[in-house]
């Protein structure tokens, strides 16, 4: 029953230990971009931040490039400045990542959207690159 | 042990394991979820937002309550494998928040991060040996105290004791004091960052000085903002934490030395044998990481790849966090007493109230990123 008198790791030594976290996030790292770039059937783009939608730039069927405009957000961004956090309301515009089709949007101007939870754009991205 | 061979040692480590993500699952999906939406005291998510009680510190309790309560004591034989993947969990977790810095950030904040570690870590060492010599402690015991106060608790404290000849007891004792002092800090840090109004930044900085285990660090940090990007007390208190890590070789050599010198029968110690045999290669994962971020092979900021990458470090550090607080011993903390006590005690409290004064005094509130 006792854990006590046994190493702290199920590898031979700690250094064994050590290379097999490299191997492991290593071998994340490829299976996230692996799965993102050639086999993830579509993207949802969610909004990375709470905020008011303002403006969706792009319409189902269009297709995008590197850099285009997808989506405006009225977000409120806190900074600390001198030693004072500042809260300001701006809008902020997003970007496509990588180059695609438009499948499908979602939203209208007003909507109140969560971080992480709220898809605004669908979209079909080239294949081998990352979205 | 039997040699089980490579197949019988994976399915050995299953069932722990499952233990390990299966809480996690419940926790993430379900329990924190249901504490966000919960009104307590009149106020949404209070248990969240004012207890810090996230999916990162319930992993911690849940884990402390299948050891200490629900196992009786000790991780049982059939989960025992399964949780002594922990660490490779927690280091994984490490060498991917990598990927939340590029070269050019590190080196912002790098220079106060290594001036504040080399100063506190090597200061405790000093304070510690001192402090023993005046408590009329043990050359042992106060150098296995030195090491577990002065760098990353643990790990410095078991790769000291053989080099300075500490018992089994001594080493125990060392770990006990620091892991609970650790605990402690661990639940009370956010609070004090919360009504101190720390920033990112200065929490990172306060938490990654002033406590002493890697994987405490890391929980404190995400305890006060759960949240893996740059610029939060995460992507911070990692930067000290690795500064920290690397110095392990290094105080390890510093308290070796001080403990043969005192010694009849000197026995050669050099720094290059312990930087060989010592140094936490794990940290070269997370350069790596850091490395593949500056080239900008992981995503650009703000992508859904990054945005995954992200998730499935959340759920790797959430493992070993279930994993940390199995590992934590109510019966073993409590048996810690005596002199080691009081050395720890002394010199972590007096490590983290000078580090909060010093990053309150020096470190201002706007982030290097």
């Amino acid at each position: 029953m006792s854990d006590k008198n046994k190493s702290l790791t199920v590898f031979k030594t700690d250094r064994h230990e050590d290379i097999a976290a490299i191997v492991f996030s290593g071998l994340i790292v490829v299976v996230v971009l692996t799965y993102m770039a050639f086999i993830v059937p579509t993207v949802n783009i969610k909004v990375p931040l709470d905020g008011k939608l303002v403006e969706i730039f792009v319409t189902e069927g269009s297709d995008v490039a590197k850099g285009d405009k997808l989506y405006a957000l009225e977000i409120v961004k806190k900074k600390w400045v001198n030693n004072e956090m500042q809260e300001k309301v701006v809008v902020e515009e997003f970007t496509a990542k990588t180059s695609g089709k438009i499948l499908k949007v979602s939203g209208n101007s007003g909507d109140d959207l969560k971080k992480g939870k709220h898809t605004v754009v669908v979209m079909d991205h080239q294949k081998g690159t990352l979205p | 042990m039997e040699d089980k061979g490579l197949f019988g040692k994976i399915l050995a480590i299953l069932p722990g394991l499952a233990v390990m993500i299966g809480t996690l699952y419940v926790l993430r999906m379900y329990v924190e979820p249901w504490m966000k939406d919960a009104v307590v005291f009149g106020r949404k998510g209070w248990l969240v937002q004012v207890m810090s009680l996230n999916y990162i510190l319930l992993s911690i309790i849940t884990g402390m309550v299948y050891r200490n309560i629900l196992f009786g004591g000790a991780i049982p034989g059939w989960a025992e494998e399964g949780f002594r993947t922990t660490r490779l969990f927690i280091k994984t977790g490490v060498i991917m928040l990598g990927s939340l810095y590029t070269f050019d950030k590190l080196l912002k904040v790098g220079g106060v991060a290594i001036t504040l570690i080399v100063a506190f870590v090597f200061g405790s060492v000093i304070f510690v040996l001192w402090l023993g010599k005046r408590m009329g402690a043990d050359r042992s015991v106060t150098a296995a105290m030195a090491a577990a106060c002065g760098v990353c608790g643990v790990s410095a404290a078991v790769a000291t004791a053989p080099g300075v000849r500490a018992k089994p007891v001594d080493l125990a004792m060392a770990i006990a004091t620091i892991l609970g002092f650790g605990i402690m800090t661990m639940f009370i840090s956010p609070f004090i960052g919360k009504a101190l109004s720390l920033s990112d930044y200065q929490f990172g900085a306060w938490v990654g000085t002033g406590i002493l285990n890697s994987g405490q660090v890391l929980a404190t940090c995400l305890a006060f903002n759960p949240v893996f990007a740059p610029g939060t007390a995460v992507a911070y208190g990692e930067i000290w934490n690795v500064v920290r890590v690397i110095c392990i070789p290094f105080v390890v050599f510093f308290i070796t030395a001080w403990y043969w010198k005192g010694e009849a029968e000197a026995e050669h110690v050099s720094l290059s044998s312990v930087l060989a045999s010592k140094f936490p290669i794990f940290v070269i994962g997370f350069v790596g990481m850091t490395a593949l971020s500056s080239l900008h092979v992981l995503g650009a900021e703000g992508s859904e790849t990054l945005q995954l990458m992200r998730e499935v470090m959340a759920w790797i550090f959430g493992i070993g966090l279930v994993g940390l607080g199995a590992y934590i011993d109510v019966r073993e903390i409590k048996a810690a007493g005596g002199i080691p006590l009081r050395i720890g005690l002394i010199a972590g409290a007096t490590k983290y109230v000078l580090a909060l004064i010093i990053i309150l005094a020096f470190i201002p509130k706007e982030g290097a990123f």
